[in-house]
């Protein structure tokens, strides 16, 4: 059995399944319409680089915690929303919220770069109450998400290299 | 006596103090009078209880106070126990219309914060784990045997912490009213000339004006009963909706703060603490405060009844400079009111680093917020313990019977280490009496790791990274901490100590036993005894007179909101965040008020002039003031305050009133809560409550962990339409407060949060212009961007802050699409309502002026 980041964190039968970044990325790639949500961790490591890139493609970003400010630092704030997590979730699993850019809600949520507590639980949030229409999350971060249907291993923070060369091959995949 | 039948022999069941007083003629087998006889004029009532049986052969209860005599009609098999007479009340108030409120009286208004705030859920647990029928997955929409969902499953398990946390404040107060009323009698309630409504909440809540201390002996009963009725309702095969069960979880709350105020009243008028003073004495806080030399006393709890008793001890032999008090949590904030020569260690989280310091000579308990294991910790340092609480007895053999010598002998002989002393009086001489014998026996003893020890520690960790960092509920990067210190820079790890919160899960799961909690202790020992703080005394209530100073800024907003930094100590980044917080506010002009670990920790740093906050800022409930309240039950003052700006500032009744005076607060008391570290039981019924009364609360991190959110949607314009009470028509308000209860990430995405939920409707123009000034420049500030929610709160150009007017007034037109004429500076359309000064704001239909 995986083990959750935070050990004592296992709420249920159903636990997310480890996958491939390449299985990740053909996901986001496949959603109609994807979010991107990232925390305040993003600002680490070199994490914004990769949120940039994969907004570069198109999809939208959900700037949580003070992460808006590292890409106010970067220049790239085009589709970029700042938004609460807790407001975020609530807003998501309501069937007639419109998304960001009025156009409807997203039909997968994908998480980078969010405290390990937090993150988990904006993911039960929507994994138990994201119903009807569903939403699918999955998690390209470096913990081990219970809650997000496909998911990273724990990666730990001496293996970041191995975990932006795991990020680069999902951005590949997109 | 008990009624079998009227007719026959009325049998009446008496309270015994009032054999003789009552008389009943029964005229028929269908009515009966009962008159009250007594030739005491003051006696003007009798408490009944009636039970009389249904016409299908059930039963009922009734509950009746009446004048002079009470009539019965169309009973049948009346059992009749008849309490104690009550005295005649003057007339303070008219009674409203909910005094001493069931689960279901103020469920409409519940109804109606719910409507606007919808409880958002994120499970802690996906399964029911309840009774035996389970455990029961109820994921995926699925039921558990019992027929109950996922959602209101979340909201039951709500209602418990509620539960759990308001007996904890309530009968922390009970357990002080029996040894108060034992130690120093009933006494006169007496807040100082400065305070007229004494009791703000058991007024609003309950109808009563206690005048003397057994006057909240009703009150706790209420409370009490109120508990038992609640947690039926937890049962199997009781609440099916979440909704009603988050209605009882508001209900807990409101009952929870009527216990809180109970509790702190109590021990100011029992023990003389700071009625509100502003100027109340400054105390030294901080791990590196205890003058080691002397014997030390450390005392951990919430109940400051037996610390007290250790203060008067001292006092009567001279020893106060002699022994140093020091304590953890609440007990310490509250035995620094008593005596400003104690001294507080710091909040929940440094419990057990301290302990393991191994400075206490003895340790004293009482109850809430104490390590399960503190005898085992104790018995590490070879530090007697005394427990002095039934909460909290760890096994120890009750010796309050016992003789002090005789205690003494035991504890020191090491034979037993520690004894449960349930006499404070006695648990206080034992206290003192033996500390000083240990501080000489355990002289010399080593307690934290060793120079040799430490380099060894940290040289074993392989920093496999796997074990103890996710045993850490921070997942602190403990093992490459380790690896830097064995590399010879021990920063890293000296780091760690502020962020760990001292719960000492990692040590368990070590592969190699490395005590981490102590070698985190050990490579910080240069800032923790540099740790040396100023803390205001927690100075209670809010003074009427201050608020009538305050009344008309905070409702018309030119100052600018309260902040309330309360709770726990489970910060995401360590304690320093509660200490940005209240100076980015303070600096601001907000009045900002604090209680428990988060007054406690935000006194433990200093600015570049080597001042804390509490040095450098005044007292007083005003705008640019720092206000320590005091303990976890004194956050009953922080409602207390918002009650007397309605009853003072806007002189609506409070008597029983509980929805209008709420409704009033939402609309118009610019407040908002901050439980940074939210972590207890107690927290979370303190939460409920402050919600239910109106006011918004933000938490951090951690606090997603409670389960359930309220949530507003400025999207959705039905949730936002309230009555102007003046004309009964109804408008679209901005979203203000927007959320009820929500969690941020990170400090700096709460300190905008908290600007934002400062917000009210009746703001007038300059208060929106001085509210508005702050949420865009803290978002600028900690966020580099404005929120593109901000121009829901602007009404009229007269709202924008004057020194950036052209620039707002642009973006409003060209990025929000606003109709503005920008040579005039004026807004033409766009807001979601026009700005009216007489706006009267109400969500209840009987404040509407055609139905007054």
């Amino acid at each position: 059995m995986d083990i959750p980041f935070d050990i004592g964190n296992i709420s249920g039968p159903e636990m997310g399944r480890v996958a491939t970044p390449e299985a990740l990325g053909r996901a986001i790639k496949n959603a109609k319409r994807p979010l991107l949500v990232v925390g305040s961790e993003i600002l680490e490591d070199g994490l914004i680089d990769t949120a940039i890139t994969i907004g570069k493609k198109g999809i939208p970003i959900a700037a949580t915690a003070h992460s808006m400010q590292g890409f106010v630092d970067a220049g790239y704030t085009d589709n970029v929303h700042l938004a609460g997590l807790h407001e975020l979730a609530n807003n998501i699993k309501s069937p007639d919220w419109m998304g960001f850019d009025e156009k409807g809600g997203y039909d997968l949520v994908v998480v980078l770069g969010g405290i390990y507590y937090s993150m988990s639980q904006f993911l039960i949030g929507i994994k138990n109450f994201a119903t009807d229409p569903l939403v699918r999350c999955v998690s390209i971060d470096r913990y081990y998400h219970i809650a997000a249907r496909m998911t990273f291993n724990n990666i730990s923070r001496k293996r970041t290299d191995e975990f932006k060369e795991l990020l680069g091959r999902v951005v590949q995949s997109i | 006596m008990l009624i079998n039948d009227f007719a026959k022999n009325p049998i009446i069941s008496t309270g015994g103090l009032i054999n003789n007083h009552v008389r009943i003629v029964v005229e028929s087998n269908k009515r009966a009078t009962f008159i009250c006889n007594r030739k005491d004029t003051s006696s003007a009532g009798i408490h009944c209880m009636i039970m009389t049986s249904r016409d299908n052969g059930g039963t009922c209860m009734t509950k009746t106070e009446k004048k002079g005599n009470i009539e019965l009609e169309a009973l049948k098999d009346v059992v009749v126990n008849i309490g104690g007479i009550e005295e005649e009340e003057e007339e303070w108030e008219p009674m409203g219309p909910t005094p001493m409120p069931g689960m279901a009286d103020l469920r409409d208004w519940d109804y109606k914060l719910m409507d606007r705030y919808k409880p958002f859920y994120a499970p802690y647990c996906e399964m029911c784990c309840f009774c035996t029928f389970g455990k029961c997955d109820l994921t995926g929409g699925k039921k558990g045997a019992c027929g109950l969902d996922m959602a209101a499953q979340q909201a039951r398990f709500v209602t418990v912490a509620c539960l759990i946390g308001c007996s904890a404040h309530t009968a922390h107060g009970r357990h002080m009213l029996h040894e108060i009323l034992h130690l120093v009698g009933d006494r006169e309630i007496d807040m100082g000339t400065a305070i007229n409504i004494e009791a703000p909440l058991t007024r609003l809540v309950t109808g009563i004006k206690p005048k003397k201390l057994s006057d909240f002996i009703p009150v706790l009963n209420y409370v009490e009963e109120q508990i038992a009725q609640v947690m039926d309702s937890i049962h199997t095969g009781q609440e099916g909706s979440n909704i009603d069960y988050e209605s009882k979880a508001f209900h807990v709350g409101m009952l929870d703060s009527l216990g809180k105020e109970v509790a702190d009243i109590l021990q100011i008028v029992a023990f003389d603490l700071p009625k509100g003073d502003p100027d109340a004495p400054l105390v030294e806080i901080g791990m590196g405060c205890i003058d080691e030399t002397k014997p030390m006393l450390l005392v951990i709890g919430h109940n400051v009844v037996p610390s007290v008793s250790v203060i008067d001890y001292m006092r009567e032999r001279d020893l106060e400079d002699k022994i140093e008090v020091a304590g953890i949590c609440c007990t310490a904030i509250d035995t620094t009111r008593y005596s400003d020569k104690a001294k507080i260690i710091g909040s929940i989280g440094r419990q057990l680093r301290f302990v393991r310091s191994g400075i206490s000579d003895v340790i004293m308990i009482d109850e809430q917020c104490i390590r399960a294991d503190i005898l085992e910790q104790a018995e590490k340092i070879s530090a007697p313990l005394i427990a002095t609480n039934d909460k909290a007895m760890h096994g120890l053999v009750n010796r309050t019977k016992d003789s002090a010598d005789d205690i003494i002998t035991i504890l020191v002989s090491g034979k037993e280490p520690g004894v449960v002393i349930l006499d404070p009086v006695k648990a206080g001489e034992v206290a003192v009496r033996l500390v000083q014998i240990m501080h000489e026996k355990r002289k010399g003893l080593v307690h934290l790791p060793t120079d040799e020890e430490f380099a060894e520690y940290v040289a074993m960790c392989q920093n496999c990274d796997a074990n103890c960092v996710i045993a850490c509920p921070q997942g602190l990067p403990i093992g490459v901490a380790n690896k830097a210190a064995a590399a010879g820079d021990i920063e890293p790890l000296a780091d760690l100590f502020d962020l760990c919160v001292g719960c000492g899960r990692c040590e368990q799961v070590c592969k190699k036993h490395i005590p981490i909690v102590d070698v985190i202790h050990k490579a910080a020992l240069p800032a923790v005894k540099a740790e040396k703080g100023m803390m205001r005394v927690g100075r209670g209530p809010v003074l009427d007179t201050e608020i009538r100073n305050v009344g008309a800024p905070l409702v018309l907003g030119t100052i600018p909101g309260i902040i309330a930094i309360v709770g726990c100590g489970n910060y995401p980044n360590g304690t320093k965040d509660v200490y940005l917080m209240a100076k980015e506010f303070v600096e601001r002009k907000y009045i900002v008020v604090l209680t428990g670990c988060g007054a406690m920790d935000a006194a433990l740093y200093r600015d570049e002039d080597g001042k804390t906050l509490y040095e450098k800022y005044p007292g007083d409930f005003d705008g640019g003031c720092i206000v320590n309240i005091g303990s976890c039950v004194a956050n009953a003052h922080i409602h207390g305050a918002a009650i007397k700006v309605a009853s003072i500032f806007a002189r609506r009744n409070i008597r029983a009133n509980y929805a209008e005076i709420a409704d009033y607060i939402l609309n118009r008391v610019g407040a908002c809560g901050m439980a940074w570290g939210a972590m207890s039981q107690k927290a979370a019924s303190i939460a409920s409550g402050v919600n239910r009364i109106g006011i918004p609360v933000v938490i951090g991190p951690h606090g997603w962990k409670y389960r359930r959110a309220y949530l507003g949607r400025k999207d959705v314009d039905e949730d936002w339409m309230v009555y102007d009470a003046r004309d009964s028509s109804q408008v679209r308000i901005e979203p203000a407060p927007e959320h009820l209860l929500l969690a941020a990430d990170t400090l700096e995405e709460a300190i905008p949060l908290m600007a934002r939920l400062c917000f009210r409707p009746t703001d007038n123009s300059m208060g929106r212009q001085v509210k508005l000034t702050h949420y865009m420049d803290l978002s600028m500030k900690y966020l580099g961007a404005y929120a593109d929610d901000w121009p829901v709160f602007v009404r009229t150009e007269a709202d924008l802050p004057l020194a950036k007017k052209e620039e707002y007034l642009k973006m409003l037109k060209e990025d929000f699409g606003w109709d503005v004429d920008l040579e005039t500076k004026k807004i033409i359309s766009g807001p979601i309502r026009k700005m009216d000064v007489g706006f009267d704001a109400t969500n209840l239909e009987e404040m509407l002026k055609e139905n007054k």
